[in-house]
């Protein structure tokens, strides 16, 4: 469940925050709604990068840790 | 039958304070924070104040938590990282003490509030943010630009580290948050189930004996992810101060 609601987060967490920003932007320059729905992707994108950059330091710390120890 | 699950959520006043219009109450929230604190204090100080060189069974567990966190530091942020060993010891004693003291019958979780988790989790990116820049300069900036990306693609990928970069306070704070949360409601509606189904006579009390079974479970569960999420944050917190410190990857 550590593991899944991780994942979950990560990649929820780089969409928000690109919606967000791109709303923001949207709202200041008046360019509604094209940057909402770039951010968005890019927002996407950056979740898609945390939850690579997360699964390649869980596997990187199982490889290390000594058998029986579990991990995170 | 009214079972609120929510209810055991509720902030309440205790010592109603107004300070320049912000409301700054002394809470139930406030008073757990402050036994947590008392409590790891008084946990830390009389442990090791016995000073033996063969330690007893409460002076092994301080020395445990700090050589736990120790190599969590050197582990993941290197030598360097443990000048910053106090407030990543801080964060996770105060988590793991606040979490467990929420087990408790009657108490108040602290981090079932996502204000708590995002001040916490705020206050890191800050932190470690400030630190990278001071350590770095506008060199801190090489932390957005991975190495061997075709120049046609770094505008895309900058922007995406960029957004990745300020994803990490949101997914830190809405771990913990929604790991107490949802654990402290599963426990709540299961132990609704049991008087629900004991109102029904025998034949539920028999029955009831399934959620009761479940609530055991869970509560040996719940003890587990109260120290799980406070041993996650803190590997997040090291992690992140890594990045701070060696920037170039």
């Amino acid at each position: 469940m550590a593991y899944g609601l991780r994942m979950a987060t990560e990649l929820v967490g780089g969409v928000l925050v690109g919606a967000g920003i791109g709303f923001g932007l949207d709202r200041w320059l008046g360019t509604s709604p094209w940057l909402l729905i770039t951010f968005l992707m890019l927002g996407f994108g950056a979740g898609v990068q945390n939850v690579l950059r997360a699964t390649k330091k869980m596997d990187s710390e199982r490889d290390r840790a000594p058998p029986g120890a579990s991990g995170t | 039958m009214a079972i609120d699950p929510m209810h055991q959520f509720r902030i309440e006043r205790l010592v109603p304070l107004d300070i320049g219009g912000i409301d700054a109450s002394f809470t139930n929230s406030a008073l757990f924070m402050v036994a947590a604190v008392a409590l790891i204090s008084v946990f830390m100080i009389f442990t090791v104040s016995t000073r033996a060189m063969v330690p007893g069974r409460w002076q092994s567990m301080a020395e445990i938590s700090y050589e736990f966190i120790a190599k969590m530091v050197r582990d993941a942020a290197g030598e360097g990282g443990m000048k910053y060993f106090p407030i990543v010891f801080s964060i996770f004693m105060f988590i793991l003490f606040v979490n467990l003291l929420g087990l408790l019958p009657y108490s108040f979780t602290v981090t079932s509030h996502i204000i708590v988790t995002a001040a916490l989790a705020l206050s890191v990116f800050f932190g470690v943010t400030l630190i990278g820049f001071a350590k770095h300069g506008l060199g801190f900036f090489k932390l957005f630009v991975p190495d061997g990306v075709p120049v046609a693609l770094l505008p895309i990928v900058v922007l995406i580290e960029i957004i990745s970069y300020f994803s990490r306070p949101v997914s830190h704070s809405i771990r913990l948050f929604a790991n107490m949360l949802a654990g402290h409601i599963t426990l709540k509606v299961f132990a609704g189930f049991i008087i629900g189904l004991s109102s029904l006579g025998a034949i539920g009390w028999a029955g009831a004996v399934l959620p009761l079974i479940m609530v055991v479970a869970l509560t040996a569960l719940e003890l587990l992810v109260a120290f799980l999420q406070a041993y996650v944050f803190t590997v997040l917190t090291c992690m992140y101060l890594n990045d701070a410190l060696h920037p170039g990857h």
